[in-house]
C-alpha cells in the first residue's frame, strides 16, 4: 500500500466523518468540510476550464493551427466578463444576446421534434390489431406496455394530466371528473417518483458507508475506527459548549 | 402527552440510527438474494451483445461524485461488457466535475480486461457547452475533440478509424445524472444523427426517463443501483451494485415500516382526538 | 446609445434566433458548417460562462475575510482548498492521472473532492426517511393513493421486497411502464410547448429578462 494510498484513506475518512457529523447537529467540523469542498470544487473547475478551453480549445487551435475565427467565441466571451466594469457592463448584452438567441433558436425545432411530435404520436397507436384469422383483437396483457389496454390506459392518462393542468376552462361537470381522474394519475407518478428518490438516496449511503468499511481495513491503519472515535469525541466536547442550544427538529 | 403523539414527535436522530444500521449490517453481513432482470436493462444488454466486433460505442459519463454510487457500477459493468465484446469503446463526459471519476473508470476496466489506450479505447475527457458539445460531434466529431483527454491528437488515432461524427456511432450510452443526459443526447443527438442509443441514470431521474423508452427514443434504461446490479448479474460480474443490493432492500423496508407505523400513529391519534 | 444598449442586443438574439432555428430545416452544406463552426464557438464561450459563475463566489468570500465577519476563518479555509487545488491542478498540467499514476491533483480529486461530495448527497438519506416518517400520511384519498403507490415501487425494486411480496415486481414494472409514463409524457409536452413559447418569446424580445445588469 503506497503512502499516498493511506493518507488518502485517512483523510477521505476524516472529511466523511465531518460531513456525517451533520446528522448530529450542525457544528464547525460540518462546516469546515462544507468549505472545504467548495473551495475544492471550485478549485477543480477553474484548473478544468483553463486546461480544457484556453490550452486546447483556444490557445493550440489559434497560436499553432492559425484557426483565426475562433477569436469570435474569445471576443463573445470577453464581452461578457465585462459585466465586472460598471461603465461597460452593457457590452456584456451583446454576448448574453447571441447566447441566448442561438440557445433558443437551437432548442425550438429539435424540441418540438423529440418532446412533443413523438410523444404525441406514440399516445395515438392504434387501440386494436388486425390478426390474421382471428379478425380485430385488443390485447388485455397488462404486463406488456404496447397492448392495447395499456395503450387505452396511456391515452387516458396524458389527456386527463394535460386536461388538469389546463386553467383556461374551468374544471366543472364532465370536466371535473377529467381533471379528478388526472390527479390520480398525477399522485401514482408521485409515488413512483418517491419510491425510486428513496432508492437513489439510499444507494448514495451505501456508497459512502462501502468506502468507510474498506477504510477500515488494517492496510490502511484502520482509520475508519480512530476517527469515528475522534469525531464523536469532539462532538461530545463541542455539544458540551453549546449545551444552551436545543437540537433541530424536522 | 399521549403514547401515539410522542411515537410522532420521537427525536429525527432515532430515525437516523435506523436507517444507519440497517445500511451497515447488511453491508457487513450480506445474504445475497437473487436480482430479477428488467426488460430494460436486458435491451441495453442484448443491443450490446448483438453488436459485431469492432463496432463503435460511445460511452458518455455525464455524472459527478454526487451519484457516484448508483453510476460508477453501470459504467464499470457496460465496459466489461463492451471490452469482452472487443467493441471500439469512445469514452467522454459533460460533466466537468466527472472528468476525473471518468478517467479513473475507463483506465481501471481497460487495465483489468488488458484493452490499450488509443487502439482499443479513447478518453476525449470533458469539454463545456453540454448541448453544443452533442451537437458539434454530430458535425464533426475532431472540432469539438481535436485532443483526447491526454493531449493527444484526435485524428489518427486508431481507434477511431472511419469515425468522423456521431453518424458512425454504432452504439452511444449516457449514464447520466441530470442535465445534460440522456435526455440531451436524444434531442441534440440522436433526433438529428440517428445512431442507435440507451440510457443509464440515477434512480430520481428513472420515472421521467419511460416516456422516452416506451416511444423508443431510448432502446433500453439502465435506473439507478437496482439497474446497474441487473447489468452486472447479466455479464456475470459481480460488482458494488449487487454487493449493494441486500443494504437496498433492508433500508427500503425500514422506511416501509416506518411509514407504515407513522400512519398507525396518526389515525390512533386522530381517533383519540374525536373521541375526546 | 439606446440603440447600442437595448434595441441592438435585441436585434442581435432575433437574428441568431431565427437563423439557429431555421437552420434545422436547411441541410445545405453551407448551413451544416454554419451549425458547426457555431456550436464550436458555444464550447469557447461556455468555459467563459463557468469563469463567470464561479467569480460572483471569490469575491463574496473576499468580502467576508476582509471584513472579518462571523465564519470568515471558514472562508478561508474555502481560499485554502481552492488555492491548493489549483496549484497541484497547474503543477499536474490539468489531468488526474498520468501514464496511470496519480497526480497531486488526481489525489486532491480522489480523496477530498470525491468523497465531500459523496456524502453532502448521501446524508439526504437520513432525512428523507424522517421526512417519511413525519409527513407521509394518508389524510386524504389521494394521499393513500400515492402512499400505496410509492410502497409497491419500494417493494417491487428491491430483492426483498421481491421475496416477501412477489407481484409487487410485476406491479410495480406495470406502474413505471403505463401510469408513470402517461403522466410524464405528459408533463413533458407541456413543459416542452412551455419551453418552445419563452424560446419564441426570446427571439422576438417579448422576454428581456436576459439582458439584465448594467446601465442603460
Amino acid at each position: 500500500m503506497s503512502v499516498e494510498s493511506i493518507i488518502g484513506a485517512w483523510v477521505a475518512t476524516g472529511l466523511t466523518l465531518f460531513i456525517f457529523s451533520f446528522l448530529y447537529r450542525d457544528n464547525p467540523l460540518f462546516k469546515l468540510a462544507e468549505h472545504l469542498y467548495v473551495g475544492v470544487s471550485v478549485g477543480y473547475t477553474i484548473v478544468k476550464t483553463y486546461d480544457t478551453v484556453l490550452v486546447h480549445l483556444i490557445w493550440k487551435p489559434i497560436v499553432e493551427q492559425h484557426e483565426w475565427s475562433l477569436l469570435i467565441p474569445v471576443l463573445i466571451g470577453t464581452l461578457m466578463l465585462a459585466r465586472y466594469v460598471p461603465q461597460a457592463a452593457w457590452l456584456s448584452r451583446y454576448a448574453f444576446a447571441f447566447i441566448v438567441g442561438v440557445g433558443a433558436g437551437l432548442a425550438i425545432p429539435r424540441t418540438i421534434s423529440s418532446f412533443i411530435l413523438k410523444q404525441v404520436e406514440d399516445t395515438v397507436r392504434p387501440l386494436v390489431a388486425l390478426v390474421p384469422g382471428e379478425g380485430v383483437v385488443l390485447t388485455w396483457d397488462l404486463l406488456n406496455p404496447a397492448s392495447g389496454v395499456n395503450t387505452i390506459i396511456i391515452l387516458l392518462g396524458v389527456s386527463s394530466v394535460l386536461f388538469y393542468f389546463f386553467f383556461s376552462v374551468e374544471h366543472r361537470g364532465p370536466g371535473k371528473v377529467v381533471a379528478r381522474t388526472g390527479i390520480f394519475f398525477l399522485m401514482i407518478a408521485f409515488g413512483a417518483a418517491f419510491g425510486y428518490t428513496v432508492m437513489a438516496r439510499m444507494s448514495l449511503l451505501i456508497g459512502r458507508l462501502t468506502d468507510l468499511i474498506g477504510y477500515a481495513d488494517e492496510a490502511y491503519g484502520r482509520p475508519t475506527l480512530w476517527l469515528t472515535v475522534l469525531t464523536v469525541s469532539m462532538l461530545l466536547l463541542l455539544s458540551r459548549r453549546l449545551k444552551s442550544e436545543p437540537p433541530q427538529e424536522g | 402527552m399521549r403514547i401515539a403523539e410522542r411515537m410522532l414527535k420521537i427525536d429525527r436522530r432515532i430515525i437516523f440510527l435506523i436507517i444507519g444500521l440497517c445500511t451497515l449490517v447488511p453491508l457487513l453481513y450480506p445474504v445475497g438474494l437473487p436480482i430479477k432482470i428488467s426488460p430494460e436493462v436486458r435491451a441495453v444488454y442484448d443491443y450490446i451483445e448483438s453488436l459485431p466486433e469492432g463496432s463503435v460505442f460511445l460511452l458518455s459519463l455525464d455524472f459527478d461524485p454526487s451519484s457516484k454510487p448508483e453510476l460508477y457500477p453501470q459504467a464499470v459493468a457496460l465496459l466489461h461488457h463492451a471490452f469482452r465484446k472487443n467493441l471500439r469503446v469512445v469514452a467522454m463526459t459533460l460533466w466537468v466535475s466527472g472528468t476525473g471519476l471518468a478517467d479513473q473508470i475507463i483506465s481501471q476496466v481497460a487495465r483489468e480486461t488488458g484493452k490499450e489506450d488509443t487502439k482499443d479505447y479513447v478518453f476525449l475527457g470533458w469539454s463545456p457547452g453540454g448541448t453544443a458539445v452533442i451537437i458539434n460531434m454530430g458535425q464533426n466529431l475532431y472540432t469539438t475533440f481535436p485532443s483526447d483527454y491526454h493531449g493527444r491528437p484526435t485524428k489518427g488515432l486508431p481507434v477511431l478509424e472511419g469515425v468522423n461524427s456521431l453518424r458512425d456511432v454504432d452504439y452511444a450510452v449516457s449514464l447520466g445524472a441530470g442535465n445534460p443526459g440522456v435526455e440531451a443526447w436524444y434531442v441534440f443527438g440522436k433526433d438529428k444523427y440517428k445512431f442507435e442509443m440507451g440510457g443509464g441514470c440515477t434512480g430520481v431521474m428513472a420515472p421521467g426517463l419511460y416516456p422516452l423508452l416506451r416511444s423508443g427514443q431510448i432502446n433500453g434504461l439502465i435506473g439507478g443501483l437496482r439497474g446497474a446490479a441487473e447489468y452486472e448479474s447479466l455479464i456475470g460480474r459481480k460488482g458494488q451494485a449487487i454487493a449493494g443490493m441486500d443494504a437496498q432492500s433492508a433500508t427500503h423496508m425500514a422506511i416501509i415500516v416506518l411509514v407504515m407505523l407513522c400512519n398507525l400513529f396518526y389515525f390512533v391519534l386522530r381517533r383519540q382526538q374525536q373521541a375526546s | 446609445m439606446i440603440v447600442l444598449r437595448r434595441q441592438l442586443p435585441l436585434v442581435i438574439t432575433l437574428i441568431a434566433g431565427l437563423t439557429m432555428a431555421g437552420q434545422y430545416y436547411v441541410p445545405h452544406p453551407a448551413s451544416e458548417e454554419l451549425l458547426t463552426s457555431v456550436t464550436k464557438w458555444l464550447q469557447i464561450i461556455g468555459g467563459f460562462a463557468l469563469v463567470l459563475g464561479v467569480s460572483s463566489l471569490f469575491h463574496q468570500h473576499a468580502v467576508k475575510i476582509r471584513r472579518r465577519e462571523a465564519g470568515w476563518g471558514y472562508s478561508l479555509v474555502l481560499y485554502a482548498g481552492m488555492v491548493g487545488t489549483i496549484v497541484a491542478g497547474l503543477w499536474a498540467d490539468g489531468k488526474e492521472s498520468l501514464d496511470g499514476v496519480l497526480t497531486a491533483f488526481g489525489w486532491v480529486y480522489n480523496y477530498m473532492m470525491v468523497p465531500l461530495q459523496g456524502t453532502m448527497f448521501a446524508i439526504l438519506a437520513f432525512f428523507i426517511a424522517s421526512a417519511a416518517y413525519r409527513s407521509f400520511r394518508a389524510r386524504s384519498r389521494e394521499a393513500a393513493v400515492l402512499l400505496v403507490a410509492a410502497v409497491i415501487v419500494m417493494m417491487g425494486r428491491v430483492p426483498l421486497g421481491e421475496y416477501v411480496l412477489p407481484v409487487s415486481g410485476d406491479i410495480s414494472q406495470w406502474i413505471l411502464n403505463v401510469l408513470n409514463a402517461s403522466v410524464r409524457r405528459a408533463i413533458l409536452i407541456g413543459v416542452s410547448l412551455g419551453a418552445v413559447a419563452l424560446s419564441l418569446k426570446i427571439i422576438f424580445g417579448v422576454e428581456r429578462s436576459y439582458l439584465g445588469g448594467g446601465k442603460e
